[in-house]
């Protein structure tokens, strides 16, 4: 009976095992929670978790990244940062910044703040990229004769980042919701907004947009951020078809501060989608 | 799949048992008030590979193209083989949270046999809006293949983020 158990367990582990090479999942991850506000010296947490289904190293960094007027994030190379973004970079401190995980096994990895004397009132911000380390490229056996043309294996090296933000000193910032219209792109519909922003941080929060006597909204976006770098961006929004069509005419656009921080509205606006 | 379905929710108790962890540790030093945070969430998962498969050069310059849907565009003069797939990523997280996708333009691919190519690379969208099953993203690129490149396995990587703002 044990052996046929220990037969059976084998089984199992050789069908687990092929329906689970397909899907290739070396690397993917969690990470919880999405966005990190410091201000003060207490630190926090951030876990990342190991949710492939084979062991994975993973490294964590930070980097720098600055928002365009198109709302992306660009990646700056770290010989071409500003020195409000060296000091981001030099006072937020974490651990570990590498660890290896076998499948689901969560990390906690600690991130504080060390402000050296006299930094000047502002808000430093990096980015906290969590990513596998990639395995060795998969031996591909013999090497192919002449005759056999070339193969090709990419090897994706994927993570997550969210920011990490530090605020010193009583800043504040306001935003305020631009025109708004449909346009097409090559993927589809996408429902576009120019946000303008003041002050001296970011603001960050939740887009509603509503048809006036309609309680349904038409479109929920959440974590919608301006940062500092930016005076003002677009959000543009990828929308079904037929969610392209119905946003046209008059609409109430409402941008929220997060729900976590009392969901107060940051400003409101009545527009006539294009 | 239900095997999947199953991690993800240990991965979700897990995330509630360290929260709770923390939480319970402020309590005691704090206000001794006990609550359960629950941490928001993103989870990044590859569900396939971006695939060029086998390509035979010719005695020209030319291109192969995956487009981010995954089908394939074999330029004159080559002739492709094997099965084409877009590098495929789904995005778990808050409901309607909007995150930035990305990575790499371009990667350089060295030969087993020496040679190298170079593959541009196109993202399917640089921002998706998560619904409560989350969202994907697919990337696909463009081989170019020189004039009788040598054989052999040509290997490259790159980097692909997925960004919270």
């Amino acid at each position: 009976m044990l052996r046929f158990l220990r037969a059976f367990g084998l089984f199992t582990a050789a069908a687990l095992g092929t329906a689970a090479s397909p899907a290739l999942a070396s690397g993917d991850l969690l990470v919880a929670p999405t966005r990190v506000i410091l201000d003060g010296s207490r630190g926090t947490e951030v876990v990342l978790n190991n949710i492939g289904t084979e062991p994975a190293t993973y490294r964590i960094s930070l980097e720098i990244k600055r928002m365009t007027a198109e709302g992306g994030l660009n990646e700056i190379a770290e010989e071409n940062v500003t020195a409000a973004e060296r000091a981001a970079l030099d006072m937020i401190v974490f651990s570990p910044r590498r660890v290896t995980l076998p499948p689901n096994q969560p990390q906690v990895v600690r991130v504080g703040v060390r402000l050296p004397e006299g930094t000047p009132p502002g808000e430093y911000r990096a980015h906290m990229l969590f990513r596998a380390v990639p395995d060795a490229a998969p031996a591909t056996g013999e090497p192919k004769p002449a005759s056999e043309g070339v193969s090709i294996a990419l090897t994706p090296i994927y993570g997550i980042t969210i920011p990490v933000i530090v605020r010193v000193g009583d800043l504040g910032a306001e935003a305020s919701i631009g025109e708004a219209w449909v346009s097409d792109t090559q993927d589809g519909p996408a429902f576009n907004f120019d946000l303008t922003r003041t002050g001296s941080r970011s603001v960050y929060g939740d887009i509603e947009v509503t048809r006036p006597g309609t309680p349904e909204p038409l479109l929920v976006a959440r974590g919608i951020a301006v940062y500092p770098e930016v005076g003002a961006r677009k959000v543009s929004l990828r929308v079904p078809d037929e969610l392209a069509a119905k946003l046209k005419g008059p609409v109430h656009i409402r941008y929220t501060e997060d729900r976590e921080i009392g969901g107060g509205t940051i400003d409101e606006a009545e527009r006539v989608v294009k | 799949m239900r095997n999947y379905g199953m991690k993800r929710a240990l991965a979700g108790a897990a995330i509630a048992a360290l929260a709770m962890n923390a939480s319970a540790a402020h309590a005691a030093s704090a206000s001794g008030t006990a609550t359960a945070k629950i941490l928001r969430q993103i989870t990044l998962t590859k569900t396939s590979d971006l695939q060029y498969a086998t390509i035979i050069s010719g005695a020209t310059a030319s291109t192969v193209a995956v487009s981010t849907a995954g089908a394939a565009t074999c330029g004159a003069g080559l002739t492709c083989t094997g099965t084409t797939t877009a590098g495929n990523y789904t995005v778990q997280g808050t409901n309607g949270a909007v995150v930035l996708v990305g990575g790499d333009s371009s990667v350089t691919l060295n030969g087993s046999l020496g040679g190298t190519m170079t593959s541009t690379l196109t993202y399917s969208s640089p921002n998706i809006t998560l619904s409560p099953t989350g969202g994907s993203f697919q990337v696909g690129g463009t081989l170019s293949v020189g004039a009788n490149q040598a054989s052999g396995d040509y290997s490259g990587t790159f980097n692909v983020t997925a960004n919270y703002q």
